[in-house]
């Protein structure tokens, strides 16, 4: 009984590979099913995302991996070897990444939240093919996520231009719902940039641009109000955040034209976000009173501290899943020796009844009495010969170092045969967590 | 008795500092239940001495520099655990926990001995306004912490360093709420608790005029405040600023009154 991870990501496979290889939702039933097949597995899951394709199995008689490269080499369109994009993880390394995956920490953006969903849909679109061992795996890598982000700063401050606009907004502002916001400039930037401050609720965008059809357009994708750019700077005094991304050669926004403006603002701050190179707003207007002018440089700046930041806390969080997987991995030996014990005790019990019966058709001339007496002593004896060994795996068990006594027990005893696979479900399902 | 529990205080106040200012040491969020719960320990153990103090003297402690002080250091924890339980943010503690510590550190070094007491109508009279007036420098105190946390933090914001303040103290806007709502509330106490002491004074001929003009100073201060946020839209930098100017001034107008003061131990 092996856990092994087999699949590719970013690290390993450019991202034209990826996406060959990507398994989209409607097809990772017949995907599932048919690596099923070709594997045996006991148990098998599938996480696929634009940047990793991983298939997660408990390995039955035969070894997973090669029809995994197999089935993965076919959807590369049988021209190259899906394995030499590839990795795979055994027992505690594969509990370990999939940790690793939940938490972000394998993420292309280190500690990204949406990694966890992710993890989350794809072990519930994986639930007709994974049974216990899978399920506790994918549950607690769900729960090591949640405390990996908890009791580390992994997933902390924004880690994209867009975002650190926004948490620089939010520092001065607090909350942005039902404030105003007047973009200069309609090109890309200003669109992402204006998404995500719409996104945190700011309730009146004016985008302003040379070309007044393209700041029709950018309003009404965000449900804001165009106004001809020469018209901007006397509803400047109105708006909390300016963002600026216009493909101006010069700066735009000029000192005498802020400064009217914040006259009549009186005390209240402006946010002014700087995203166009070369810089729309003159730097100078950066030194009046309650105004706080970031540039492009400066968001860089409040991503890459957080980067590093994060970077900074992995030892932290390596930790915790180093803890984790040591759990998992102790329940996981609990559950493998179970099983094997019983069957071990069983298979002890039949060939005592064989010699018991072999030796009592010797001594037919015994009287009943003396026949149950017998009866006692081989259970007796088979009894205090098995009580130690039993002791002694269920301790390596519950310390975790069960596995391989577990497997030296198979192996010397023949009980691969008579063993039932693999053990009960003793999971909660998806909807009862 | 009072002054071991005065000593437990001032170390669980310090705590609930220490505990607040963790996100300067690691990247993580401040342990807002533990710093609140310890503030809240810190202040029980207070509220103890206080108690201790009351049984031993028949009297609350109100008069007298030393009970005066610890009264005005509970107040100060009091304001602080409730703007904090509220809001679920402990920045404030920095500025506010060692404040109260340093007050009852204050009290302590001094002597709990009350001060003369009046006695039946005027005895409540003067034990409101003595409260009243507190609670009212409590609310000035806290409103000036507000503004010094968010000059701080402006300037980081203004500078454009990204440090452990940009993270980790709460936005500019809510130290400017914090800073007008503890203004408001500072001037509604210490207008009736002076309006109390005018009263008094009156009724009962009596007064102390270096008190009497510290405490109309303090009003004043707290007043211009008000008018100015409330009347004249003051928020923001300007807000921070004049506040801390304004409670520096309270703060060295006392000091100063204190060492010319030539009725010594009269004037808190």
């Amino acid at each position: 009984m092996a856990l092994i991870v087999a699949g590719l990501s970013h690290h390993t496979a450019p991202i034209d590979v990826r996406e060959q290889v990507a398994v989209a939702p409607h097809e990772t039933p017949r995907v599932l099913d048919d690596l099923a097949r070709a594997t045996g597995a006991a148990e098998l899951a599938l996480l696929s995302t634009c940047n990793r394709t991983e298939v997660y199995v408990v390995e039955g008689e035969e070894p997973a991996a090669p029809p995994i490269w197999e089935h993965l080499s076919l959807r590369l369109g049988g021209t190259a070897d899906a394995a030499a994009y590839g990795y795979v993880r055994r027992d505690r390394e594969a509990a370990a990444h999939l940790y690793r995956v939940a938490s972000g920490l394998d993420s292309m953006i280190l500690g990204e939240a949406q990694i966890h969903g992710q993890v989350r849909d794809a072990w519930e679109a994986s639930r007709s093919t994974s049974r216990a061992i899978l399920n506790r795996l994918f549950q607690s890598s769900l729960l090591v996520a949640s405390r990996v982000r908890e009791e580390t700063a992994v997933g902390r401050g924004a880690a994209s231009v867009s975002s650190a606009a926004v948490q620089l907004s939010k520092k001065i502002f607090g909350n942005l719902s039902g404030r105003r916001a007047m973009v200069l400039g309609a090109g890309d930037m200003a669109d992402l940039a204006l998404e995500c401050l719409v996104s945190e609720g700011v309730r009146t965008a004016i985008v302003a641009n040379r070309t007044y059809e393209r700041a029709v357009a950018l309003a009404e994708r965000h449900g804001g109000e165009a106004l001809h750019y020469d018209d901007c700077w006397t509803r400047l005094a109105d708006v909390d955040v300016l963002l600026c991304s216009t493909a101006a050669p010069h700066p735009i926004v000029e000192r005498a034209q802020v400064e009217p403006a914040m006259r009549q603002r009186g005390d209240r701050p402006l946010c002014i976000l700087d995203i166009a190179l070369p810089r729309d707003v003159a730097s100078d207007v950066g030194m009046l009173d309650n105004v706080f002018l970031y540039d492009l440089d400066d968001l860089r700046s409040v991503v890459e501290t957080n980067l590093e930041r994060r970077r900074q806390e992995l030892p932290t969080a390596e930790s915790v899943i180093a803890d984790e997987v040591e759990q998992y991995w102790q329940w996981l030996a609990g559950l493998a020796a179970v099983p094997v014990l019983r069957t071990f005790r069983s298979q002890m019990d039949r060939v005592r009844e064989d010699e018991l019966a072999r030796a009592l058709k010797k001594l037919a001339h015994l009287a009943p009495n003396d026949r149950a007496a017998v009866d006692l002593f081989s259970r007796a004896l088979m009894n205090k010969f098995l009580h130690e060994p039993s002791v002694r795996l269920r301790a390596a068990s519950a310390n975790g170092h069960g596995l391989a006594i577990v497997d030296a027990l198979r192996y010397l005893f023949a009980l691969e045969s008579s063993e039932s696979g693999t053990p009960p479900d003793d999971t909660p399902n998806a909807e009862g967590r | 008795m009072i002054a071991l529990a005065h000593a437990v205080a001032i170390v669980l106040y310090l705590a609930a500092a220490g505990l607040a200012a963790i996100p300067f040491a690691r990247p993580i969020r401040a342990p807002v239940r533990s710093v609140i719960w310890v503030l809240a320990a810190g202040i029980a153990v207070h509220l103890v001495a206080l108690g201790d103090f009351v049984r031993i003297h028949g009297e609350p402690p109100l008069t007298g520099l030393g009970p005066a002080m610890s009264f005005a250091a509970v107040l100060v924890a009091i304001t602080l655990l409730t703007v904090e339980a509220l809001a679920r943010e402990v920045s404030l503690t920095l500025f506010a926990a060692p404040l109260a510590a340093l007050l009852t550190g204050f009290a302590s070094l001094t002597g709990m001995v009350p001060g003369p007491e009046a006695d039946g109508m005027r005895g409540v009279w003067l034990t409101s306004h003595i409260a009243l007036s507190f609670l009212g420098i409590a609310a000035f105190a806290t409103a000036a912490g507000a503004g010094v946390m968010y000059l701080v933090e402006r300037r980081e914001l203004k500078s454009r360093r990204f440090g452990a303040i940009f993270r980790f103290f709460p936005p500019l806007e809510t130290l400017d709420r914090v800073n007008h709502v503890a203004v408001v509330a500072g001037w509604l106490a210490l207008t009736v608790g002076i309006g109390l002491a005018s009263s008094y004074a009156l009724e009962y001929r009596t007064g102390h005029a270096i008190k009497m003009v510290w405490a109309y100073s303090a009003w004043l201060a707290v007043t211009a405040l008000t008018i100015g946020r409330v009347v004249r839209g003051w928020c923001a930098h300007r807000a921070a600023m004049l506040t801390n100017l304004l409670f520096a001034g309270v703060v060295v107008l006392y000091i100063a009154f204190r060492v010319i003061d030539p009725l010594k131990g009269r004037f808190l």
